[in-house]
């Protein structure tokens, strides 16, 4: 069963079309939603939620359909939106209880959960104390608590490293991982920036000005991309040179040449070319290709074709 | 329980949630619930209590004063104050210390929601935007009717005490009872309607404050002018711009009272006999009431 469906999936406002005719569909798993800012990406979890009427087309969740079955949707699934969304005034521990029997926790069971769900995202005795006080990385792990404080099948996740420093990041995604692969519940989740996405999600959809440009599994994305690069002592161009002689993708530049992985054993050519050009080796690796070189704007032509 | 073996006792790791799960009423119960004990601030920071429980004794005020009063002197308590005068304009208090409630609160109850942006919580979870609206709405009625009906029960116990056959007093009272509840019930609905509908207009808490006060202070006066000056019946429809005033009018209409109010009172001037009152009172609830829901429906988050 497809977790997500779209079909021709449109949503018009007065001056701008937020997604156009948008077809999707992805599997359970960790799915990563990527886009520049202001692609669209909000807009389609709104509409995935029935918080926004789509202006044309269909989307299922969970096998229903958005329009006439949202009650039922938003009862299984979680969302941490990407705004600010806390009340100040509130500690964590009443806020997320609240919210759990709003979604129909009986209220000792939602006093438990919302106490192991705190634990979970790693606040602890701070829960007791009003959110007003709390760091913004507290604020999202409080987010993250209530979306996940009634056990969803689904959650989704709206930028949620937005405004954290980069161990509040890594947390906030090791969270997400833990989330998505030890437990079981599907995660989507939008972000900007590809690393992440890459590091946690098992699949992707890369949307841009409201158009789908690609989705697919990560791995699909990055398989038969990598690529070698060789420091030497000396002229790396020369050394791209007699490379792409021999049939290899290489160029060079100052220390650094980058070879591609393709062809007959690049290793045994790269030391031989060294040894003719009386090159000395500093350092060779082998450098898996990133969801951030693929769509790179500036990305190598001869890349994004084998894409 | 993968989280058990990687090592940390503290850590019991994510457990799925196996328990019974309620349905869409008792979600929307619990927020009706929750609006209404921080309708009275409850579960919050004491400064969040003072204004609404401040407003519940201002309006028990002259009930407090009568019976302190009863205790001390021998008065003759034949109806000092009338269980149907207590919420009319006839005591400035009670209907005061309402409206005031309902500016102070209701702006709470909706304004927290769309200040701290909560609102997309609510709405991404089983119940409907209605269900919000309509929960959010309840609360308001039922802090508006514990403040009517408290001075009531004070008044009322407070008079049965005093007199010398307390369950003499309550087989001659008892006909006040049904009078007393549905009269506090359309003053609560009323109050809520107008306060809700005005709040949810905007979320900045002062705004939304003085947006409930002024019809309450300005359309008296329009009313006042209208049902004084223009002598015809235009001008007598005036008296139902004056909420003050078809408050009075279905009140008194609950419990068949013809109060004397005097001779020019735009009560006795407008001349409508206390149904109408009562049907414009519940008309305008409806309408107000079909305008919050409709507002929430549409709200773009």
């Amino acid at each position: 069963m497809p977790l997500i469906e779209t079909y021709a999936l449109t949503k018009q406002y007065p001056r701008v079309t937020a997604l156009n005719a948008l077809d999707i569909n992805v599997e359970p798993g960790i799915i990563g939603l990527v886009g520049a800012n202001g692609a669209g990406k909000s807009t389609l979890i709104k509409i995935l939620l029935g918080l926004l009427p789509a202006t044309r087309g269909k989307a299922r969740v969970l096998d229903m359909d958005v329009e006439t079955e949202g009650r039922a949707i938003r009862g299984l699934v979680g969302y941490m939106p990407e705004h600010d969304c806390l009340p100040p005034d509130l500690s964590a521990t009443e806020f997320v209880a609240h919210l759990a029997e709003v979604s129909g926790l009986p209220r000792t069971a939602a006093r438990e959960r919302t106490a192991e769900t705190l634990r979970h995202v790693g606040l602890f005795e701070e829960r007791y104390r009003e959110i007003g006080g709390y760091s913004t990385g507290m604020k999202q792990r409080v987010k993250l608590a209530q979306a996940l404080v009634h056990d969803p099948r689904l959650i989704f996740l709206d930028e949620p490293t937005n405004g954290l420093d980069p161990a509040g990041r890594e947390e906030m995604l090791d969270l997400v991982r833990r989330t998505g692969r030890e437990f079981g519940i599907a995660v989507l989740m939008s972000s900007h920036l590809l690393g992440e996405i890459e590091r946690v999600c098992d699949s992707l959809i890369v949307i841009d000005a409201g158009r789908l440009v690609r989705q697919g599994a990560v791995a699909e994305f990055t398989a038969g991309l990598g690529s070698l690069e060789v420091e030497v002592e000396g002229d790396a161009a020369a050394l791209a040179e007699a490379l792409t002689a021999r049939g290899f993708e290489a160029r060079g530049e100052g220390f650094l040449a980058h070879v591609g992985l393709n062809g007959d054993d690049p290793y045994d050519a790269i030391r031989d070319c060294i040894v003719e050009l009386e090159l000395g080796l500093v350092r060779l690796e082998q450098r898996r290709q990133t969801l951030e070189d693929i769509f790179r704007p500036d990305a190598d032509e001869a890349v994004a074709e084998r894409v | 329980m993968s989280e058990r073996a990687a090592g940390s006792i503290y850590d019991l790791g994510y457990r799925r949630y196996e328990g019974r799960r309620l349905g869409r009423w008792d979600a929307v119960f619990s927020l009706y619930v929750h609006g209404l004990r921080a309708a009275f601030g409850l579960g919050r920071r004491t400064r969040s209590k003072v204004f609404p429980m401040g407003l519940a004794v201002v309006a028990a005020i002259p009930a407090l004063g009568y019976l302190m009063a009863a205790a001390f002197i021998d008065i003759d308590i034949s109806d000092a104050i009338g269980a149907e005068d207590y919420f009319t304009s006839t005591f400035f208090f009670p209907p005061a210390a309402l409206m005031l409630f309902v500016a102070a609160v209701a702006p709470e109850l909706l304004g927290r929601d769309q200040r701290h942006a909560t609102l997309p919580l609510y709405f991404s979870r089983g119940l409907s935007r209605q269900d919000y609206a309509l929960a959010r709405y309840a609360s308001m009625a039922t802090a508006l009717l514990a403040l009517t009906l408290l001075p009531q029960a004070l008044l009322f116990f407070g008079n049965a005490l005093v007199v010398d056959s307390f369950g003499g007093y309550f087989q001659d009272e008892w006909g006040q009872v049904g009078p007393i509840i549905g009269s506090s019930i359309l003053i609560s609905l009323f109050f809520a309607a107008i306060g809700m509908v005005i709040s949810a207009q905007s979320g900045r808490r002062a705004f939304a404050t003085i947006g409930v006060i002024a019809p309450f202070v300005f359309l008296p006066i329009i009313s006042g002018v209208l049902v004084g000056v223009v002598e015809n019946f235009i001008g007598r429809l005036g008296v139902f711009l004056n909420p003050f005033f078809v408050i009075d009018g279905f009140t008194y209409w609950f419990f068949d009272a013809a109060p004397d109010l005097g001779e020019g009172h735009p009560l006795n001037t407008a001349d409508f006999a206390g149904g109408w009152y009562f049907f414009f009172a519940l008309a305008l609830t409806a309408i107000a009431v079909a305008l919050l829901v409709r507002h929430y429906g549409r709200r773009s988050l």
